[in-house]
C-alpha cells in the first residue's frame, strides 16, 4: 500500500468500533429479513443486499467521493495535497477508493450476501448485474471527483458549500428513468444488435465508469498543474455520441446520419457545458496569443479551453448530418429538419459562444457568465416566444430560425446573426487589447 | 537558488505581477514586503507551482517550475497564509502522510518524523490530534509538515499571523536554525519587526514590482552610508557643532549625552573619526554602528521610490 492518499484515508475511513459495527448492523439487517421472511427467503435477502449496497455505495459513496474534494478546499488542505510530489493517477485512486474504502467495505459484505442468495434462487445473469452495480458505483464517485475538481477551477466557493456530486446522481436518475425500456425488456436493440438487457447494462456501466476514471484523472491532472493535450474531451463527444445513436439505429433513418445527428447534439451540449463551467476570460485569451506569437504550439495546445474542440467537431458533425441526410428521401419538411437544420444549429451555437466570450472577456468579468446566460436565453428562448404569441412569425422566424420553406434561409439568418456577434466580439478584443498595451 | 524572468501575472481585470525579475540567494532568509496587493502571495504561489503565470520563467535549484511543478515540490515547502491541518489526524499522521506524499522512502519516514517534532518541540504532541491543538502548535505542525522532506526552500506566507509573542520568538529560532542547516527561506509578513530578526535580505513589492532586492546587510547603492551612534559618559555641549564640521557626518540629532548620524566612510575613516573624537576631549562610552532595520529599510524603499516616480 504505497499510495499515501489511500493510507491517509484509510486512517480516516477505518476505526476499530466501524470496522465492527457495519457487519453487526448488516448482520441485524439480514437476520431481520430472514425471521420475517415466510416466503421466498433468497429473493428477499438478495432485494435487501442489492438495496444496501446502492444506499452503502452509490449514495453514501457519493458524498464521501463528493467530500474528498470539498473537504480539501473547504479545510484549506488542498494546497498541500497540490505541493505533494503525487502524480495525478496516485493521486486520483487514493481518493476514489480511499475515501469510499469504508463504503465498499459494507458493499463487499452486501454483495457477497447478494451473490449467494441470488444464486440460490437462480436468478439469471446474477454475477452480471453485480458487476453492474459495482461499475455504476464507481462510475459515481469518479463522476463525483472529476466534477468537483473541474468546478473548482471557476468557482471554488460552490465546490466548498457541498460540491458537484448531485450532478452525477441526477445524471444517472436521468438516464435510468429516460431508459425505461432496457429495464423492462429482455432485449435491447442497439446498432442493430440483440443485446441481452444484463449484459446491455454492464457494458454500458463499464464503459461509462472507465470515462468518469479517465475524467477524473484528467482533471486531476489539470488541478496539479500537470499539462495535457485537449483530446480526451473531443473523443468523450464521439464516444457518447456513438452510443446514444445506437439507441436510434433501428427506426427508419439512416445509421450514418442518426450518428452524425446524435454527435451534433452531444457535442453542442457538451461546448455550451464548457464554456459555462471554464474559465474563458481574457487571461486566456492572453495566453493563447502569447504562445502562438512565439509559435509554441505544444503550450498552445496545452492552454486551449476545452470548448473549441467540441464547437469545431460541431461543425463537423453538422456538415455530415446535412450531407447524410440526402440519401434519405424524405418529405420536404423532414429534409428541413434532417438537411439544413444542424448547419444551422452550428451557427448557432457559434452565435451563442461569441456572445458569451463578449461578455466573460469583459474587463469586470465577475458576473459575465450570469450576464452573458441571460443574454442567451433572452434571445433563444424569450424573443421567440413573444413574439410567436403576438403572432409574428416572421419576425419570431428572424430570431429562431427554424421550420422555414426554404431550408436555406434558416442557415442565412443564423449565419448573419453569428456575423454580428463576432463582430461584437472582435470589437472587445481590440478595445480590450488596445486598453492592456497602453496599460502596459 | 530562485532564479525568476520576466514573470507576469494576470487576474481578472487586474495585473497582481508585472514583468518582473529577481534572485534569491541560496543559504539567504529573504523578507518578502509590500503593502496589501502588491502581489506577495501571488509571487509565492507561482514559485510554488500552484499558479501558471501568463508568462515568464522561475527555476529553483536549477529545475523549471513551470514546466516540471511535480519535480520541484520535492525541493520545496509552502506554508500558506490560510493554511489546514488534518483535524482526525494525530500529529504522527499527519507528518507521515506529508512525507510520504513528498516521496521519502518508507524507511526514512519514521527517523523524519522523530527529527522534525524535535526540531519543532512536538516530541510530546505526537499522538495527539491534530484538532485539539492550540494555534501555535498548530502552526508548527503546518511548518512541519512543510520542512520534513527538507527541502532546499522554504516558502512561508505570513507564517506568525495569530501567534503569541512567545511563539513568535519560537518561531524566529526556528528559522535562523534552518538557515544554518543551509535551507533558503522566502518569508512575507506585514509584521516587520519579526521578519527583523532573522532576515538576511529584503525584497520589496509594490503594485506587482519590485522596488528593491538587495541584502540587508548593505547599503542601499543609492545611499552609501552607515548609521552611527554615539554615546559619551556626560553630557557635552560642544559636540553638535563638532560633529557638523566633519566632512563625512550628517548628523540626525543630538539628546544630551547621545548623538545619532549617518556617515559616509568605510571602517578606517570610523576609526579615525573615533580617534578624534577623543583628541577633542570627549569622553566617549560607546560608539557603534546602529544594524539596519527592515521598517527603515523599507520605508527607505519606498521614499526613493516615490522620489524616483517625482
Amino acid at each position: 500500500m504505497n499510495n499515501p492518499e489511500f493510507r491517509r484515508n484509510l486512517w480516516l475511513a477505518f476505526s476499530p468500533h466501524r470496522l465492527i459495527a457495519m457487519p453487526a448492523i448488516l448482520g441485524l439487517l439480514f437476520l431481520a429479513i430472514v425471521l420475517s421472511s415466510s416466503f421466498q427467503l433468497a429473493k428477499d435477502l438478495h432485494s435487501a443486499a442489492t438495496t444496501s449496497f446502492i444506499f452503502i455505495v452509490w449514495l453514501w459513496g457519493l458524498r464521501n467521493a463528493n467530500a474528498s474534494i470539498v473537504d480539501e478546499l473547504r479545510d484549506n488542505t488542498w494546497d498541500q495535497q497540490r505541493m505533494s510530489a503525487l502524480q495525478p493517477w496516485e493521486m486520483t485512486w487514493g481518493k476514489l477508493f480511499g475515501a469510499t474504502s469504508f463504503n465498499w467495505y459494507g458493499g463487499v459484505i452486501c454483495l457477497v450476501v447478494a451473490a449467494f442468495t441470488g444464486f440460490a434462487y437462480e436468478e439469471a445473469d446474477t454475477l452480471m448485474n453485480l458487476l453492474t452495480l459495482v461499475a455504476t458505483a464507481v462510475l459515481l464517485h469518479a463522476a463525483s471527483i472529476a466534477l468537483n475538481l473541474h468546478g473548482s477551477r471557476i468557482e471554488s466557493r460552490i465546490i466548498r458549500r457541498g460540491g458537484m456530486g448531485w450532478v452525477a446522481l441526477f445524471v444517472l436518475f436521468m438516464f435510468i428513468s429516460s431508459a425505461h425500456n432496457i429495464w423492462s425488456s429482455y432485449q435491447i436493440n442497439w446498432w442493430g444488435m440483440q443485446v441481452s438487457n444484463s449484459l446491455f447494462l454492464f457494458c454500458s456501466s463499464v464503459l461509462f465508469a472507465a470515462c468518469a476514471v479517465f475524467a477524473a484523472w484528467r482533471t486531476m491532472c489539470s488541478a496539479l498543474q500537470v499539462r495535457t493535450l485537449p483530446w480526451a474531451w473531443p473523443l468523450f463527444a464521439v464516444i457518447l455520441g456513438a452510443y446514444l445513436a445506437g439507441f436510434f439505429s433501428n427506426y427508419d433513418v439512416n445509421p450514418a446520419h442518426s450518428l452524425f445527428t446524435s454527435a451534433l447534439f452531444v457535442a453542442v451540449s457538451m461546448t455550451y457545458v464548457a464554456l459555462i463551467t471554464e474559465p474563458t476570460g481574457l487571461v486566456v485569451w492572453r495566453r493563447l496569443k502569447l504562445r502562438q506569437k512565439a509559435e509554441d504550439w505544444q503550450g498552445w495546445l496545452q492552454q486551449l479551453p476545452l470548448w473549441p474542440s467540441t464547437l469545431a467537431l460541431s461543425f463537423l458533425f453538422a456538415l455530415l448530418a446535412s450531407v447524410s441526410a440526402d440519401e434519405l428521401q424524405l418529405s420536404r419538411t423532414a429534409s428541413v429538419i434532417f438537411g439544413m437544420a444542424p448547419l444551422t444549429l452550428a451557427l448557432m451555437l457559434l452565435r451563442d459562444t461569441c456572445i458569451f466570450l463578449f461578455f466573460t472577456f469583459s474587463p469586470n468579468s465577475k458576473r459575465a457568465v450570469g450576464a452573458a446566460l441571460f443574454y442567451l436565453v433572452v434571445i433563444n428562448m424569450l424573443l421567440p416566444f413573444l413574439t410567436r404569441v403576438a403572432n409574428m412569425e416572421s419576425l419570431s422566424y428572424f430570431f429562431l430560425p427554424v421550420g422555414a420553406d426554404n431550408p436555406w434561409q434558416g442557415v442565412l439568418v443564423m449565419a448573419s446573426h453569428t456575423a454580428i456577434a463576432f463582430s461584437l466580439l472582435r470589437w472587445r478584443l481590440r478595445h480590450e487589447d488596445g486598453q492592456s498595451q497602453s496599460a502596459g | 537558488m530562485i532564479q525568476i524572468s520576466g514573470l507576469t501575472f494576470d487576474y481578472p481585470g487586474h495585473r497582481a505581477l508585472d514583468n518582473i525579475s529577481l534572485t534569491v540567494s541560496a543559504g539567504s532568509v529573504t523578507a518578502l514586503v509590500g503593502p496589501n496587493g502588491a502581489g506577495k502571495t501571488t509571487l509565492m504561489r507561482c514559485i510554488a507551482g500552484l499558479e501558471t503565470p501568463l508568462t515568464g520563467s522561475i527555476h529553483v535549484a536549477g529545475m523549471d517550475v513551470i514546466a516540471n511543478p511535480r519535480e520541484v515540490h520535492r525541493t520545496m515547502g509552502y506554508l500558506s497564509d490560510f493554511f489546514g491541518l488534518y483535524q482526525d489526524l494525530s500529529v504522527a499522521q499527519c507528518l507521515e502522510y506529508a512525507a510520504a506524499s513528498q516521496g521519502l522512502p518508507a524507511a526514512d519516514i519514521a527517523a523524519a518524523i522523530a527529527t522534525t517534532a524535535r526540531q519543532l518541540g512536538l516530541e510530546a504532541r505526537l499522538q495527539q490530534a491534530s484538532g485539539s491543538l492550540s494555534r501555535g502548535l498548530r502552526q508548527r505542525v503546518a511548518i512541519g509538515q512543510a520542512i520534513i522532506h527538507k527541502p532546499k526552500v522554504l516558502l512561508l506566507d505570513e507564517p506568525a499571523s495569530g501567534l503569541d509573542p512567545e511563539a513568535r520568538a519560537s518561531l524566529a529560532g526556528l528559522f535562523r536554525q534552518l538557515q544554518a542547516d543551509g535551507m533558503t527561506l522566502l518569508v512575507s509578513s506585514h509584521i516587520l519587526a519579526e521578519l527583523d530578526e532573522y532576515s538576511t535580505h529584503m525584497l520589496s513589492l509594490r503594485e506587482g514590482h519590485v522596488l528593491e532586492n538587495r541584502a540587508l546587510s548593505l547599503a542601499h547603492p543609492a545611499v552609501a552610508q552607515r548609521h552611527l551612534l554615539l554615546q559619551l559618559a556626560q553630557a557635552d555641549a560642544r559636540l553638535p557643532e563638532w560633529l557638523k564640521e566633519q566632512g563625512q557626518v550628517m548628523l540626525r540629532h543630538v539628546t544630551g549625552d547621545l548623538a545619532g548620524f549617518d556617515f559616509h566612510g568605510d571602517l578606517a575613516d570610523q576609526a579615525a573619526l573615533l580617534q578624534a573624537l577623543l583628541q577633542a576631549g570627549f569622553a566617549v562610552a560607546s560608539f557603534s554602528e546602529q544594524k539596519e532595520n527592515l521598517q527603515q529599510s523599507y520605508m527607505q524603499s519606498i521614499a526613493l521610490h516615490q522620489a524616483e516616480e517625482a
